[in-house]
């Protein structure tokens, strides 16, 4: 597990450098003169092919970030290069697809007819528009609800197809925020087995999102901001994860008074049910592979807070 | 692969007239008929009314067409760039490869060529009712107020969310500054004005450039420069200032 860790880091380290901030902070004034410093000396390099998520409380200034990614936004200190060039000067070269948290797009647009803006905006040619529209149309069930007007349609649907257009191309770089915010469970899922097939090794992702299961499933590693600055950044994988004590739920289905003498600190948490703490997910499988060979039946071990959580929480504190 | 923003121009020009075109045209038409049909009515073969330049009717035209032309730049440039800003749509439009300058400056065009267009169709209607009002002069006018006041406008779209209100205050507030503090006796005032969009020089060239196709160069030039001067400075402000709030 270590040597799998070591060797994803170094194939991370080995290529390229794709997106940089570089010591960058960005401070709002108001013309009464007040100021808000959403952003302090942000420093983050994303290489190809990695998926990097953004996890953060509210007002962190996850989408802060993004808008000076995309050049929406002119950083008050350092810079955002892509590729080596200013941020905007990249977007506008080459751009990138992006899912804002807001969805706005003009509500008296009809669906259909809005990818199509969107695709002569990308530069695709009048024979891969239709072709590409309808890809994305067909990706993202939209198909019944093509000839609808923005306005008309449900928070899900204009989710939906708020990633249609920045799916349109095939972008080297995608940028999504709050991707699955609105969806039901079933495209949410659809959503992930989405960013799934998308992850390609000249292809960089970022996804901000308040939902940590989510990013622990999709990224690489997980970028914890909180009041405009990096806490830490955290690598998602169990296998290159810190060793951090983590607590699981162990549910017993019969031997459940054996538990005390592997996990002497276990708490009851309910009828068969003890909360544990480890160190190490080798710990863990040793001390459950002790129990039952003693000869306990467990029907469940349930992570009681992810790795990434854990982290999240250490790094913004328990409040958020 | 940039952006086919070229293309984009027929989408921008059908947006101009859903969003604009249409109320430009209705306005127009119904400024024009209620001013001009009790006109017509009184009209017989028997009893000609003289309405070439110089005449009481023809002043009543300059005074119509001119304020449909300043009434159209105003309905036209509200929120040619603060829509995009104040609803979020710039997120996903500028995502794409495309140049945020280039991409107004072209809006800003294709209005202008979809103003020209209702202009010179309801000129044509006005045309059937005075015979010596001349189409083309007036598209010239309309065309130089695009240019003088839309520039104003665009600069007022790319730096305030409340466009088109500004426009109209900086346009009836310079009037008014102008008309106080003008003479020999207005002091710092009167040179403070100055800076002021020279508004009070399009009702000469409204006279003479609708009835005879030339202006005072000076006048034009001002109204000109001065509107491409703000025009310049939005283009600036939009390359080198922030999009999102």
């Amino acid at each position: 597990m270590a040597e799998l860790s070591a060797t994803r880091d170094t194939d991370r380290r080995s290529a390229a450098l794709v997106i940089e901030f570089k010591n960058v902070g960005k401070t709002y004034k108001s013309l009464l003169g007040n100021s808000v410093q959403a952003v302090e000396e942000f420093s983050l390099e994303i290489r190809e092919g990695e998926i990097l998520g953004i996890a953060g409380p509210n007002g962190a200034g996850k989408s802060t970030l993004i808008s000076l990614m995309l050049g929406y936004l002119r950083p008050t200190t350092g810079a955002v290069e892509i590729s080596g060039q200013p941020a905007r000067s990249y977007v506008e070269g080459n751009g990138i697809g992006y899912l804002s948290e807001l969805i706005a797009i003009n509500p008296k647009w009809k669906a259909e007819s809005a990818l199509v803006r969107y695709a002569t905006l990308a530069g695709l040619s009048d024979d891969e528009i239709p072709r590409r529209v309808e890809y994305v149309i067909d990706l993202l069930g939209l198909a019944e609800h093509r000839d609808k007007k923005v306005k008309a349609l449900s928070k899900g649907n204009l989710q939906r197809l708020g990633l249609a257009q920045a799916l349109l191309r095939d972008e080297r770089i995608l940028v999504l925020d709050e991707p699955t915010h609105g969806l039901d469970p079933v495209w949410t899922q659809r959503f992930r087995d989405i960013v799934g097939e998308l992850r390609r090794p000249d292809r960089t992702m970022l996804i901000a999102s308040h939902n940590l299961d989510e990013l622990q499933r999709l990224a690489d590693r997980v970028a914890i901001i909180d009041r405009g600055r990096l806490q830490r950044v955290v690598s998602t994988g169990y296998e290159s994860a810190a060793p951090v004590a983590t607590r699981y739920r162990i549910t017993f289905a019969s031997g459940f008074d054996l538990v005390r003498s592997v996990f002497p600190g276990a708490e009851e948490a309910g009828k068969g049910e003890y909360d544990v703490t480890v160190q190490s997910i080798e710990e863990l499988n040793s001390s459950i592979a002790n129990l039952i060979g003693r000869g306990a039946l467990i029907a469940s071990v349930v992570p009681e807070r992810s790795v990434l959580e854990q982290q999240f929480r250490e790094a913004v504190g328990e409040s958020s | 692969m940039t952006g086919r923003l070229g293309k984009y121009s027929l989408w921008q020009f059908r947006d101009f007239f859903m969003q604009h075109g249409i109320g430009i045209a209705i306005i127009g038409l119904l400024w024009g008929y209620t001013l001009l049909a009790p006109l017509r009515a009184a009209m017989s073969p028997q009893t000609p009314m003289p309405m070439g330049p110089g005449s009481p009717i023809w002043g009543l035209v300059l005074q119509i067409t001119s304020a449909v032309v300043s009434v159209s730049v105003l309905i036209a440039m509200n929120g040619i760039v603060a829509t995009d800003r104040k609803n979020g749509y710039y997120r996903f439009l500028f995502s794409k490869p495309i140049n945020r300058v280039l991409y107004y400056a072209q809006t800003f065009l294709v209005y202008m060529i979809g103003v020209l267009l209702i202009m010179a169709i309801l000129s044509a209607l006005l045309r059937m009712i005075v015979p010596s009002f001349n189409v083309a002069y007036f598209l010239l006018y309309a065309a130089l107020v695009y240019v003088a006041m839309g520039g104003i406008g665009f600069l007022l779209s790319v730096a305030t969310r409340y466009d088109w209100l500004t426009l109209a205050a900086v346009w009836l507030g310079a009037r008014i500054l102008r008309a106080i503090y003008s003479g020999p006796h207005a002091g710092f005032k009167g040179k403070l004005v100055q800076v002021l969009p020279p508004v009070h020089r399009l009702d000469d060239v409204a006279n003479s450039l609708i009835g005879t196709g030339s202006a005072p160069a000076s006048d034009v030039v001002w109204l000109v420069g001065y509107g491409l001067l703000c025009f310049v400075i939005g283009l600036a402000v939009l390359r080198y200032g922030s999009l999102a709030d």
